[in-house]
Parts: C-alpha cells; sequence; structure tokens
C-alpha cells in the first residue's frame, strides 16, 4: 500500500526582531505544492503545557444548511461542545463512527436541546444517515492554538506565548497522513509560509 | 442403334419426362437445403444476437440485484456502526444475514485496513479471496463495480459497493457462483447453449460452467484457445454432435484477466425440420419419379405403340397388304394420323388398281393390253397342260388400217379400234374368252378351251361382226380383218411359239384374203425349221441356188406381143424344187423378202438385157411386195440395174398388190411415182381381192390392171364373176390401162375374156412357169398363136 509521505516543509522565510514579553501572533500563508493557496487547511501548535490549558471557546456550531454541513472543516480545543443546529426544513440524523467521537443525533429539526461534547483529541467524521453525500470535519486539538486557512490560504494564530512550540498542520482530504511536526520556537509575531502536499502522490 | 435407349422415341419421351422430373425434385430439394441452411443459420444468428441480449440484460438484473443487496448492507447504519466499533461478529452477521436474504453465494466485507470478514452461510468454509487482491480497500469504487472473477477455482459474478461512513470505510463485496446450474437456467431463457470461460494472465481459456457435455465442452475450449470463436462474429464450429453456432460476448472482468460467455446453438437440431422436410421431400421426390417414370413410359409407349402400329401398316402396305389399319385406341393425333394411313393406303390401293389397269389394259379401248393377254395365256397354258383341253389363239389385223388413218385421220382410225373392240368383245359369248389389244390394229384373241373347229366358229362370228358398216363421226366405214388362228398344244406350247403361229396364219388368211386361217406346218413347221430356213435362204440368195421360171402373157389382141411374169423358185440342194408360198410369206414376215427382191430384179434385169441381146423381144414383170414398196432405196437400186445391163425400162413391168399401196398409200405412191420416173410399167397385181378402191385407181400411174386369178377361174361356174371381170375390163378401159386376166386355165375361159375384151392372158392353158431356157424354146413352138386365134377368132 502506498503510504503517502505526508511531509509538511516549512520554509521560514523571515525573521523580524526579537519577541516580546507579551503574547505574539504567527501567521501562516499555506499553499499547495504548486503554489496555490490552501483553505480549511488547520495548523496548530503543540507546547509543552499546552494540553493544560484551559478551553477558549466552549461551544462551536456546525449547521445544516442545503442539505449541507457548514462549516466543512472544524477545527476545536478537546472538551468543546458542538452544538448541530438543521437550518433546513427537512429532518437530519448526524452521526460519526470515529473513534475520537461516536454519537449519533437521531432524525430531528432545529437544535438538539444538548450540544455534543467532544472530549477526546482527534479527527472526527459526520455525516447524515439520511443523506449520504453529506459530511462534515471536525479536528480537536489538545492545544488552545490553532488556526483555519481562509480562501486565500492565510491562517493567524494570536496570544501565543513566546516560546518553544510544535507547528502541526492537517488538511482534511488526507486525513490520515501523520502529521509532521515542526518545533518553532516564537518569540516575536512571526509570519511564515508552509507548504502542504494537498493530494496524495503517486 | 436398338440398343442406343435415346434414338426410340418412346426412349427420348421417358428420358425427357424423368430427367426433367429428376432435375426439378433435385433442384427442389437442393435449393431447400440451401435456402434451409442459410435460413436457419440466419435464424441462429438473430436468435444468437437477441439471446445475447437477453443474457446481458440478465447479468446486468443479476448485477442491479447483487449490487441492491449489496448496497443495503453498505448503507445499513447498524452494519457500519459495527464497521466503525470494529465489532467482527456483528459485521459476520450482517454479511450472513443479507447474504441470505439476496442468496448471495458469496458475501464479504473488506475494512479500510484490509482485513475481511466473510459470510459463512453458503460455505462454512472460507473461500480463498486472494483473487480479489485487486479491491484495494482505501481507495474503493465510488460505485458498485460489477466483475466477472474467479475465485477458488469457481467464477463469480461479483459487485463490489464501497461502504461509507460517510467517508469510505471498506467495501462489501457480494457475488452469485456461476455454475452449470446458472448456465442451465440462463440457457433455459435464452434458448441457447451457455458457457462461461475465463483465462487468467497469460493462461488459455477455460470453460467454467456451461450447459454443454464435456466432451463438446472441450471442443469449444480448443476453439477458443485458436481463436475459432470470434467476439463479434456467429462462428460455426463443428463438434462431435454436429455444427453449431456460436457467439462470444465478453463480460467485465478485472485487469489481467478475461471472462466471458458462449452462446451457442445447435445448427443441426435447428436444422431438424429442415432434414425431415428434405427427407420428406426426398421421400416425395422418390414417389413422384417412380410415377412420373411410369406414366412417361405409359405415355411414351402410347405414343410409339400405335406409330409401331402403324409402322407396321406402312410395312404392309408397301408389300402389297392393304389390310385394315390397326385398330388404335390412342389420342386424337394419332388416330388422326391413323386414319391418314387408312385414307393412304386406300387411295394407293385403288391407285395401283388404277396402275394396274394401265398397265394391263389398253387405254384405248379398254381392252386388257399385250401384257395381260400375256398373263392369260400363260395361265391358260398351264391350264391346257394340267386339264388337256386345247386353247386357240387368234391374231387378228385390220387389212388396211393404215388407209383408213392416213386419208380420214387418227381421231377416226381411233374411232374404228374403238369400235372393233368393243364388237369383238360383244361377240366373244365365253366369259373366259379374251380379247386383247396388242397395239396399233393388231388384236388378239384367246380361247381357252376351244380347239381349232370351234375356233373357227368364232373367227367366223368376229369377223361377219365386222361386216356391218361402221358409221364414224357420219363417215360409213367398211373394215375387214383377217384371222390366224393357232392351238396350243397342237402348235406350241408357249406364249412366243403359239403367238407366232398364230401371227404366220393371220398372214397366210391376209395373203388368201380368206378371212381367216388356221396355222398349218405346211406354212411353217416350226421355229426351228424357220431359223434354218432363214439361213438356208440367205444361202439360196448368196449362191444362186434361187431360179427365175417365167410364165408368158398372151396378147389376145395381136398373139404376137411376148411378156412374162417372172417368178421366183428355189431350187434346194436336199429338198428339191420349194414353191414360193413356202418361203415367200416367211420372207415377207422376216424382211427377208428385200434381199430376195433385189435378186429377182437383177436376174430379171438381166435376163431381160440377155434375150434382148438374143433378138427375143419379152416385156418382164417382176412382183414388188408391199414392204419392198415401202424401201425408198429400190428405185435407185432398179435404175442402177437397168443401166447396169443396158435393159430399156420400159421392158419391165413391176407388179404390186392393191393392198400393198393401201397399207402406206403416201410412202407407196412416192415410190410409184419415183418408178414411173424411171419409165419402167407398172401394174396392179391381184385386182379385186383388196379394196378395189377406185379412187387410188385413178391416182396410181400403173398402166396395167391384173385381175386376179379366182374371179377368172371361177368365170364358167358363177355368172357374178363374169361380172365382175367384164364390169373390171371396162372399169379398167375406161381408165385408160391394160386388162391382164390370170388363172386361164381352159379354151372356155381364154374365149370368154376374148369376147370380154381383155388384153391378155395368162396360165395354164398356155404354159405354167418355166425355165428362161424352156420359155425360148416355148416361143419356137408358137402354139399359143392358134389357141387365141381360135378362141379370140383373130
Amino acid at each position: 500500500m502506498k503510504r503517502a509521505c505526508a511531509y509538511v516543509t516549512l520554509f521560514l522565510s523571515a525573521l523580524a526582531g526579537i519577541p516580546p514579553a507579551h503574547a505574539v501572533t504567527l501567521t501562516l500563508q499555506i499553499r499547495d505544492t504548486r503554489g496555490a493557496a490552501v483553505e480549511d487547511a488547520v495548523v496548530y501548535l503543540m507546547s509543552n503545557q499546552s494540553h493544560r490549558m484551559p478551553v477558549k471557546n466552549t461551544t462551536l456550531r456546525i449547521d445544516q444548511v442545503d442539505k449541507t454541513f457548514v462549516p466543512l472543516v472544524s477545527v476545536a480545543q478537546t472538551g468543546t461542545r458542538v452544538s448541530f443546529p438543521n437550518k433546513d426544513n427537512i429532518r437530519h440524523h448526524v452521526y460519526s463512527f470515529s473513534s475520537a467521537k461516536k454519537f449519533e443525533i437521531k432524525l430531528y429539526a432545529d437544535t438538539p436541546s444538548q450540544p455534543v461534547l467532544f472530549d477526546k483529541p482527534g479527527v472526527v467524521v459526520m455525516g447524515c444517515n439520511i443523506h449520504d453525500n453529506m459530511v462534515a470535519h471536525l479536528l480537536l486539538v489538545d492545544t488552545p492554538f490553532f488556526a483555519q486557512s481562509d480562501r486565500q490560504g492565510n491562517a493567524r494564530i494570536d496570544g501565543l506565548p513566546p516560546g518553544d512550540y510544535s507547528l502541526i498542520a492537517w488538511y482534511y482530504m488526507r486525513p490520515d497522513k501523520d502529521a509532521g511536526e515542526i518545533p518553532l520556537s516564537l518569540k516575536t509575531d512571526t509570519t511564515r509560509t508552509l507548504t502542504i502536499t494537498t493530494r496524495n502522490l503517486e | 442403334m436398338k440398343f442406343l435407349p435415346f434414338k426410340t422415341l418412346q426412349g427420348r419421351i421417358f428420358g425427357f419426362f424423368f430427367g426433367l422430373l429428376l432435375i426439378t425434385q433435385l433442384g427442389s430439394i437442393l435449393i431447400t437445403s440451401t435456402i434451409g441452411y442459410s435460413i436457419m443459420g440466419r435464424m441462429l444468428g438473430d436468435e444468437l444476437r437477441s439471446g445475447k441480449q437477453v443474457f446481458m440484460r440478465l447479468f446486468e438484473q443479476n448485477t442491479a440485484f447483487l449490487g441492491q443487496g449489496a448496497r443495503i448492507l453498505a448503507a445499513d447504519y447498524g452494519f457500519r456502526e459495527a464497521v466503525g466499533s470494529n465489532d467482527a461478529d456483528t459485521i459476520v452477521s450482517a454479511l450472513d444475514n443479507h447474504s441470505a436474504r439476496i442468496k448471495a453465494d458469496l458475501m464479504l466485507f473488506i475494512g479500510r485496513d484490509g482485513e475481511v470478514y466473510q459470510s459463512a452461510v453458503k460455505s462454512r468454509k472460507n473461500i480463498d479471496i486472494s483473487g480479489l487482491r485487486w479491491l484495494d480497500p482505501t481507495q474503493p469504487p465510488r460505485d458498485a463495480l460489477a466483475l466477472i472473477e474467479r475465485i477458488d477455482g469457481q467464477l463469480y459474478q461479483l459487485i463490489a459497493v464501497p461502504v461509507t461512513a460517510p467517508l469510505p470505510i471498506g467495501i462489501v463485496v457480494a457475488g452469485f457462483r456461476i455454475d452449470a446450474t446458472t448456465a442451465k437456467d440462463i440457457g433455459n431463457i435464452t434458448h441457447t447453449e451457455v458457457s462461461f470461460i475465463s483465462h487468467g494472465n497469460r493462461s488459455d481459456w477455460q470453460i467454467n460452467a456451461s450447459t454443454l457435455p464435456a466432451p463438446l465442452a472441450a471442443t469449444l475450449g480448443q476453439a477458443l484457445n485458436t481463436n475459432q470463436i470470434g467476439e463479434k462474429t456467429i462462428d460455426e464450429l463443428q463438434t462431435q454432435q454436429g455444427r453449431y453456432l456460436g457467439l462470444r460476448a465478453s463480460l467485465p472482468s478485472p485487469d489481467g484477466q478475461a471472462a466471458g460467455v458462449v452462446l451457442q446453438k445447435s445448427l443441426d437440431r435447428s436444422l431438424e425440420p429442415f432434414y425431415d422436410l428434405r427427407n420428406k421431400l426426398l421421400i416425395l421426390g422418390a414417389i413422384g419419379l417412380i410415377l412420373s417414370a411410369l406414366s412417361s413410359l405409359a405415355i411414351a409407349r402410347g405414343i410409339s405403340r400405335p406409330i409401331k402400329a402403324l409402322a407396321g401398316f406402312a410395312t404392309k402396305i408397301a408389300q402389297g397388304d392393304y389390310g385394315e389399319k390397326p385398330l388404335i385406341a390412342s389420342t386424337t393425333e394419332i388416330a388422326e394420323l391413323s386414319d391418314a394411313f387408312d385414307y393412304m393406303s386406300r387411295e394407293i390401293a385403288s391407285r395401283e388398281t388404277h396402275i394396274l389397269q394401265l398397265a394391263y389394259s389398253d387405254t384405248l379401248t379398254g381392252l386388257p393390253n399385250r401384257a395381260m393377254f400375256h398373263d392369260r395365256l400363260q395361265q391358260a397354258i398351264i391350264m391346257t397342260g394340267r386339264v388337256g383341253k386345247p386353247l386357240t389363239v387368234m391374231l387378228m389385223d385390220l387389212d388396211h388400217f393404215k388407209y383408213v388413218n392416213d386419208s380420214l385421220g387418227h381421231h377416226i382410225g381411233d374411232l374404228l379400234l374403238k369400235e372393233v373392240a368393243s364388237r369383238l368383245k360383244h361377240t366373244l359369248q365365253r366369259e373366259s374368252d379374251t380379247v386383247a389389244r396388242l397395239g396399233g390394229d393388231e388384236f388378239a384373241i384367246l380361247l381357252p378351251t376351244a380347239d381349232i373347229p370351234n375356233a373357227r366358229k368364232v373367227a367366223r362370228a368376229l369377223l361377219s361382226a365386222l361386216e356391218a358398216p361402221m358409221t364414224l363421226d357420219g363417215q360409213i366405214i367398211d373394215v375387214r380383218g383377217s384371222i390366224g388362228m393357232a392351238s396350243s398344244p397342237q402348235h406350241g406350247s408357249d406364249i412366243t411359239a403359239l403367238l407366232r403361229c398364230a401371227d404366220v396364219a393371220m398372214y397366210q388368211a391376209k395373203r388368201n384374203s380368206s378371212g381367216f386361217a388356221e396355222y398349218d406346218t405346211h406354212y411353217d413347221h416350226n421355229t426351228l425349221e424357220r431359223l434354218s430356213l432363214m439361213s438356208e435362204l440367205r444361202e439360196a440368195v448368196e449362191h444362186n441356188h434361187l431360179v427365175l421360171y417365167y410364165q408368158p402373157k398372151v396378147d389376145l389382141k395381136t398373139s404376137l406381143t411376148y411378156s412374162v411374169e417372172a417368178l421366183v423358185r428355189w431350187v434346194h440342194p436336199q429338198r428339191g424344187l420349194v414353191p414360193p408360198d413356202s418361203f415367200i410369206p416367211f420372207a415377207e414376215q422376216t424382211g427377208y423378202i428385200k434381199a430376195i427382191t433385189n435378186w429377182v430384179l437383177n436376174e430379171g434385169v438381166k435376163q431381160c438385157a440377155a434375150w434382148k441381146r438374143d433378138g427375143i423381144d419379152v416385156n418382164i414383170s417382176i412382183n414388188i411386195s408391199a414392204r419392198d414398196l415401202m424401201n425408198a432405196d429400190l428405185p435407185v437400186y432398179f435404175a442402177a440395174l437397168l443401166q447396169e445391163y443396158g435393159c430399156p425400162p420400159e421392158r419391165i413391168c413391176l407388179e404390186i398388190t392393191e393392198s400393198a399401196i393401201l397399207d402406206d398409200p403416201a410412202h407407196a405412191m412416192e415410190n410409184l411415182r419415183r418408178l414411173e420416173d424411171i419409165g419402167c410399167k407398172l401394174s396392179i397385181d391381184d385386182y379385186g381381192t383388196g379394196y378395189s378402191s377406185l379412187a387410188y385407181l385413178k391416182r396410181l400411174p400403173v398402166g396395167e390392171l391384173k385381175i386376179d386369178r379366182s374371179f377368172v377361174m371361177n368365170m364358167m361356174n358363177d355368172p357374178n364373176d363374169v361380172i365382175i371381170v367384164r364390169s373390171t375390163i371396162d372399169l379398167a378401159h375406161n381408165l385408160g390401162l391394160r386388162v391382164v386376166a390370170e388363172g386361164v386355165e381352159n379354151e372356155a375361159i381364154l374365149n370368154q375374156l376374148c369376147k370380154l375384151g381383155c388384153d391378155q392372158a395368162q396360165g395354164f392353158l398356155f404354159s405354167k412357169a418355166v425355165s428362161a431356157d424352156d420359155f425360148t424354146a416355148w416361143i419356137s413352138t408358137q402354139l399359143w398363136r392358134d389357141q387365141v386365134k381360135v378362141a379370140c377368132r383373130i
């Protein structure tokens, strides 16, 4: 079997000054191997203390609009509760058999009364038992420092205490690839370009 | 030739019909077979193609059914949940459940990590699915994938369906095993032989499942491996069980493998109805051929048998057998032909009768002709020989017929002949008597049962029948005939001899003016004698055995003038003196008379000249026969003789019988003129016995007339003869002719003649015919003068 190497290449393009003692910002420009901007790529930073840090945003919402999960890709800190409001006038049956979180919300309309708590890190792929084409990807990370690239491929992580981190990138189209870790010592605001492989290399 | 059957009409008709039907039958059987084969081939092709469509449809239905079952499983929430929670028992039980539901032979799930869960319902034994390695669970097919795959030595129809949750988490594979039962089921629907085939990488085709019996399947396998069964074509395959038409279709299979199906139909089995039809046609054809053979034989014989019968009929006709036509029950045409043959036969018969009539009868008179007369005479001679009764033959010719013909025309001549024929015919009383016309004016009468005395009566009756004058085209004509009679066996026993005898007798009758005469050996002994007579006569002429005797004629007026009649005598070395009657008629018949006449003329003129030299003044009369008168050379010869001997022509008098002139007056007259021109005298001999035609007498250049001795000799007994003699003398004198009387035998006659004024007399009273020397002596006696002076009182 082809175990495509998921190597994430990180190019440090520039270093800008000595970081201050307060929080710093990491700005990443994510490109694929052809140099095109990659949207919905997730990047997060792990440090020694990161898994002990409190959950920043306790709730997340993944809507169902026009038989589509919105957003397609989400990232959240472990322990986040996610609500699944049904914006369609039909009912959905959201489920996940992912090991990070197995759950189902049987046929419902509107917003289910209880959000779902995702208490383990990992990838959760969710679908609708009624509508086979509906799929949503949720990455749960043990760190509050994460970001998701926008259409321009930019991702920004704010409020980072200066220190040493490991930078990990994840792309939903290649969910099983071992995320290579890029050690990163952040003292000041830093901007980097990150090139990831979005397709299997045959 | 007989052995060549097609030479006969029968053979040809038979051959034609039989051959025609044979060709037709063979043709129809051939066409039926060919068309059957081609139609069947096309039909089978169509059936195979539609079979293929049906098969494909079935295959798709099966696939869809399989796929449905697999998809139901793949979509089952519980199943996915079991997969998601790696609950192996649940997965297997779900597989069992669903495989039982769709009756799949194979159902398994391959997880994303490659683990395989297999239903164990159908077979407790796990199927070795190593062949399914091509399925990559990490890259499952997006939709159902239908394939034919060989797994564990068995062929399976497989469908692979992805399981998503919602991303792919594995593959459900469902399959039906393809075995003989499958093939059989499909075959029942497609109505074809069905064989599922496959081959792996670089391996030969295998037959995995087939409705064919094993040996045929093996044959098919060989054919596949030698590319005899194409993909797009309908191909024929020869097997142990006849011909099969086949069609191959490919089925989807994994890479590196191939699978397909071969649909086949037995051509021979499909052709069975045609074979059946062909066999029936063969039987029908054979029956038809036999029937046609029999019927064409019957027809042919129906035609040829009457034809043969007609041919036989025609052969009979050819042989002269004009029997009844053969009784033929046949077609109108043949019946018409038969009638035509019959008509022809009758016509031929009647024509033959007519031809026979023509051949055996005389067209002018309708009397039998010479040929028929000969036939009858021959019959009569045979009968005579058998019965012993004599027969008599008569020959008759008409006196002076030529004269009638020449002076009155052939038309009258013909009428005369007819009338004569009619009278002769009516005079004959017996049925068996035959009168025939032999030609010209010559008639023959056969009296098959009459001897000479009887025949004489008949002859008299015939002659008297002619005596009544005939009125022909307004002309009154007198006819006389002369009849010669000969009798068998007395005078001969063959036709030639009898007729010759009759002829001699007839001549005698004519010569004697006796009306009829029977043959007498006196005239003519027999044929051999005649022949020797002929040669002897020739010898006599050549060797001077003939002598001239002279009988004096005395002039009654002057008793001075000397003239003699020269008469020929034959001094035969053995027989002595032969009288002229014995050979002159014969010489006249044979034409030898010419030589004799020439001899006589020569001798007479020579003697005349001799006497003249001796001072004896004598005129010589010489007899000229009818034949001589027709001889144009006579005047020339005669003139030459006179010249040669220096004899004055007036010293010679030529005596001609009246009848000699009347036989052919034109020629006779011509010759007489020429003789007259020479200067000789001419005399009519035997006057009174013939026609005594005054018309001719008037025109003839004669100076003398001799009264026949019959009148003269009889004068003293018959006053009529005296009248005849007197009137003849008067007539002659009136015409300026001198009159000579023959047969003066006594003084009374002489006296009478003197009284009647006759000019000259000849007879025994004076002298018989004597030799020249004796005549000279006679003259010197002068005895006759006194006789004349006494009788005529000179």
